[in-house]
């Protein structure tokens, strides 16, 4: 209490061995903790005593988490579909695509139609879809030696034009009907495992239905429209892309889904499209 | 004395009234996160229960309890009536004012925020207003413990001050600390963003200030338990203390120990460098000094009784204690609750191997060991101790005390030793409902129900309680001894100011603060900002998966 004379004063024998021991325990803690222990690091060397001193109180000249060399982040593709990119796109010039196209027809056949099938149909083929792999061999995003030579020469406007082009050309892949709804004979009741992949995918292996991007029900952005491509093209981009050797789908999802497909789907899967040349 | 009696039995009653609701609603939150079915089966209903569980455990039952026990000890130890009988009323009546205004909101809902608070969680205003009377209310005692024993000292110059007073007073100046760290995150954060005067919260501040009292409240809750142990325990049991220095010392050091230790509820906090952590870690083991002390000096007391009651040979005292006393048998199951409830706290407070157990039903489970076993029974045996003294009626029955005891004893183990389990398997605490389908949840089912069950035993135990205080408070006057304290094997004559006072310990905890805690405050005002916007709405109610 306040009136006890020796609280302070270190004549006493308890005062002494008050403060005494507070005073070693805090200073033996105090440079345990501030100055040894602050030093070690998990897997590194040890700190200097300064550097351990400002972790101790909480202060870091770097406070970023610590980080290992990461390898250069790879980016599946230059295009994002932004409002501009739609509006370049959506800018293409049909007539001076009709000119680029003559470099095409070589490989890609007369409007776009392929009679090889080493080489997709382009005709009818939506002008993003062009656009967009026309860009991706320009950097290199998507492989195949005399693509990423042509496109090289190509400037983003002739791109849109030639997609604008082959877009109008009749004759090639069946347009997306957008039904929405299956028709009778096409859902989850389908036995056919190709049919059923198309319009049910298989949630088990988290395979999405390929006619919810793909069509015939409904089309996404960057899709293209397969009913009418080569069974054989289908197949190897599938294969391509199972195997990584294509990796421009802009958020992996045909890598992951090729990925889950045996051999004999991707094959089915190839049939159902292509076969729909057939009934043309 | 009587009405100093009057003043002790109407604490007593509001602590033990509070007790038994309180203990229904553990009971209840056991059955929610269990694979049982539960009634009124609402995650809503019981995060405001944990709030109201924790609230009135932590602050009510403790606050009330040792209110009542300060003003008993009071009296009792220094003979002569308490000074400042009205201020003693005035704070009883706000602390019941608190009380009420802090449950209305959390029965209300409006307050599920749990008794630590956890900013940037906010609850109702009215909630922290009636928190801040409750705890403030008490400084009034705080004030008064102090003021009784500076008045007998002055009166007896000289002559030591009786063990109990002393150790009263080392509570309420320890309690005095410890409530400044809650009262100002109440006044400097949380209240002014209930009641809007700001829009963002200190989250980090808030936490810091909480966890000068988080550690420290602990001791506060524990202290009537050790005043037992060491002037009422060796009396009860037949024999002497053993050794007044050592108790004096022993109530010194934890009011040394018990303050600048908070940090270790934030080791996994980022707002604080290691340092300051490794060290408040390293100061909490000092409490090891006054726990081994405590054991052996009581274990010397019941030698001392039991030899004395003719027990022979190296462990014979043992047998020969008078265990159908309640305050015995309370003194015994309470240090193998200590004992290991202490044993997992020495992991809790390690800086590194409480990463293993941190916010996991080990936590829970360690502090209901201690403070809900090892304290709460000894708060029991002081009630059938000083019940009847006090009233002058007799305890309705031992047996059944006894029986009440055991129960108590028995429900904390059966419901803390598989909590022990299941947090090293890695299940939260304070967490409505579990996916007992889960292969990593479903292990821990069978062990969640074995604690359901000792849930069970410890509602029984406390409705015996209840009937038990009831029937001897409504029972017939008979007359018994008065209450009296243990007398040491050598009575104190003469003893150093040191420890006939707490002048020189306070000013060693206020520098020992001002070092552990000078920084890890004071950083806040000069560092970047910390504040963020608070939480007021809690997620969605639901029904349990």
């Amino acid at each position: 209490m306040a009136s006890d004379p020796n609280r302070l004063n270190l004549d006493n024998v308890w005062s002494r061995i008050g403060w005494g021991t507070m005073a070693g325990l805090f200073i033996v803690f105090f440079l345990i903790g501030f100055f040894v222990l602050g030093r070690v690091q998990q897997n590194g060397p040890l700190l200097g005593s300064w550097a351990a001193f400002c972790r101790a109180v909480g202060l870091t000249a770097n406070s970023e988490p610590a980080s290992e060399p990461q390898p250069p982040r790879r980016t599946p593709t230059r295009i994002a579909w932004t409002p501009q990119i739609l509006a370049r796109v959506a800018s293409g010039n049909e007539k001076h695509g009709a000119i680029v196209a003559l470099t095409c027809a070589g490989c890609h056949g007369q409007h776009g139609v392929s009679s090889i099938a080493l080489f997709p149909t382009l005709a009818g083929m939506n002008p993003e879809v062009i656009y967009k792999q026309l860009d991706d061999f320009r950097s290199n995003k998507r492989l195949w030696g005399g693509m990423n030579a042509i496109a090289s020469v190509l400037s983003e406007q002739d791109s849109a034009d030639v997609a604008a082009h082959f877009a109008h050309q009749p004759g090639g892949l069946l347009p997306v009907a957008g039904e929405g709804v299956p028709e009778s004979g096409r859902s989850l009741r389908q036995h056919e495992p190709g049919v059923h992949l198309v319009f049910a995918g298989d949630p088990a292996r988290e395979i999405p239905p390929c006619a919810a991007c793909h069509g015939p029900d409904a089309q996404k952005l960057g899709a293209p429209p397969l009913r009418g491509q080569h069974p054989e093209y289908i197949e190897g981009q599938l294969a391509a892309f199972a195997q990584g050797m294509r990796q421009n789908d802009i958020n992996e999802q045909m890598r992951v889904i090729a990925h889950e497909l045996t051999p004999d789907e991707m094959h089915a899967l190839a049939l159902y499209y292509g076969k729909a040349v057939s009934h043309d | 004395m009587h009405r100093s009696s009057r003043l002790a039995i109407f604490h007593y009653w509001v602590a033990f009234a509070t007790f038994l609701p309180a203990v229904l609603l553990g009971a209840w939150q056991m059955l929610m996160r269990s694979p049982l079915p539960a009634p009124l089966d609402d995650t809503a209903a019981y995060y405001a229960s944990v709030t109201l569980h924790g609230t009135a455990m932590a602050y009510v039952v403790t606050t009330f309890f040792i209110m009542g026990f300060g003003y008993a000890v009071t009296a009792t130890s220094l003979g002569r009536p308490i000074r400042g009988m009205a201020a003693a009323w005035i704070g009883f009546a706000v602390c019941l004012v608190g009380t009420v205004m802090a449950v209305v909101p959390i029965l209300a809902g409006r307050a599920s925020v749990l008794y630590t608070f956890y900013p940037p969680l906010l609850g109702s205003g009215w909630f922290y207003g009636g928190a801040f009377l409750l705890i403030g209310g008490s400084m009034v005692w705080v004030a008064l413990m102090i003021l009784n024993m500076a008045a007998w000292k002055r009166d007896n110059p000289g002559v030591p001050v009786p063990l109990p007073m002393f150790a009263i007073t080392a509570t309420a100046i320890l309690w005095a600390w410890a409530a400044a760290g809650v009262l100002l995150e109440l006044v400097c954060i949380l209240l002014p963003r209930a009641f809007g005067w700001s829009d963002l919260i200190d989250a980090a501040l808030g936490r810091t200030l909480f966890s000068v009292t988080l550690h420290a409240i602990v001791y506060f809750w524990l202290m009537p338990a050790y005043i037992a142990y060491y002037t009422l325990v060796p009396r009860a049991a037949g024999g002497r203390l053993y050794s007044d220095t050592m108790g004096r010392l022993t109530f010194i050091m934890f009011l040394v120990f018990s303050l600048p230790v908070g940090l270790h509820h934030l080791f996994m906090d980022p707002e604080h460098g290691s340092g300051f952590k490794f060290l408040q870690s390293a100061l909490t083991f000092g409490v090891v000094l006054p726990t081994l002390l405590t054991v052996f000096s009581i274990s010397a007391s019941l030698e001392i009784a039991g030899r004395v009651r003719g027990g022979r040979g190296l462990l014979g005292w043992i047998p020969a204690l008078p265990w159908e006393e309640p305050m015995v048998l309370a003194v015994g199951l309470s240090l193998v609750m200590l004992g290991l409830g202490g044993f997992g706290g020495l992991i809790n407070m390690s800086f590194a191997m409480n990463s293993m157990i941190h916010n996991t039903s080990w936590v829970t489970a360690h502090f209901h060991l201690i403070f809900g076993g090892a304290v709460v029974i000894m708060y029991f045996a002081i009630a059938y101790e000083m019940w009847p003294r006090i009233t002058g009626k007799p305890l309705h029955s031992r047996r059944l005390a006894r029986a009440q005891l055991w129960l108590w004893f028995w429900g904390m183990l059966i419901t803390t030793i598989p909590w022990h389990i299941t947090g090293l398997m890695g299940q939260p605490r304070r967490v409505a409902a579990f996916d007992y389908s889960d292969p990593l949840m479903a292990r821990m089912g069978p062990l969640v129900i074995i604690s359901v069950i000792g849930g069970l035993l410890l509602l029984l135990s406390a409705i015996l309680l209840i009937i038990i205080l009831a029937r001897s408070h409504f029972g017939p006057v008979e007359r018994s001894e008065p209450f009296g304290y243990a007398i040491a094997v050598n009575p104190p004559v003469r003893v150093p100011a040191a420890l006939n006072g707490f002048g020189l310990w306070t000013a060693i905890v206020s520098v020992l603060m001002i070092l552990a805690y000078g920084y890890p405050i004071g950083q806040f005002f000069f560092l970047k900002q910390h504040s963020v916007p608070a939480i007021t709405s809690l997620p969605e109610s639901g029904r349990r998966p």
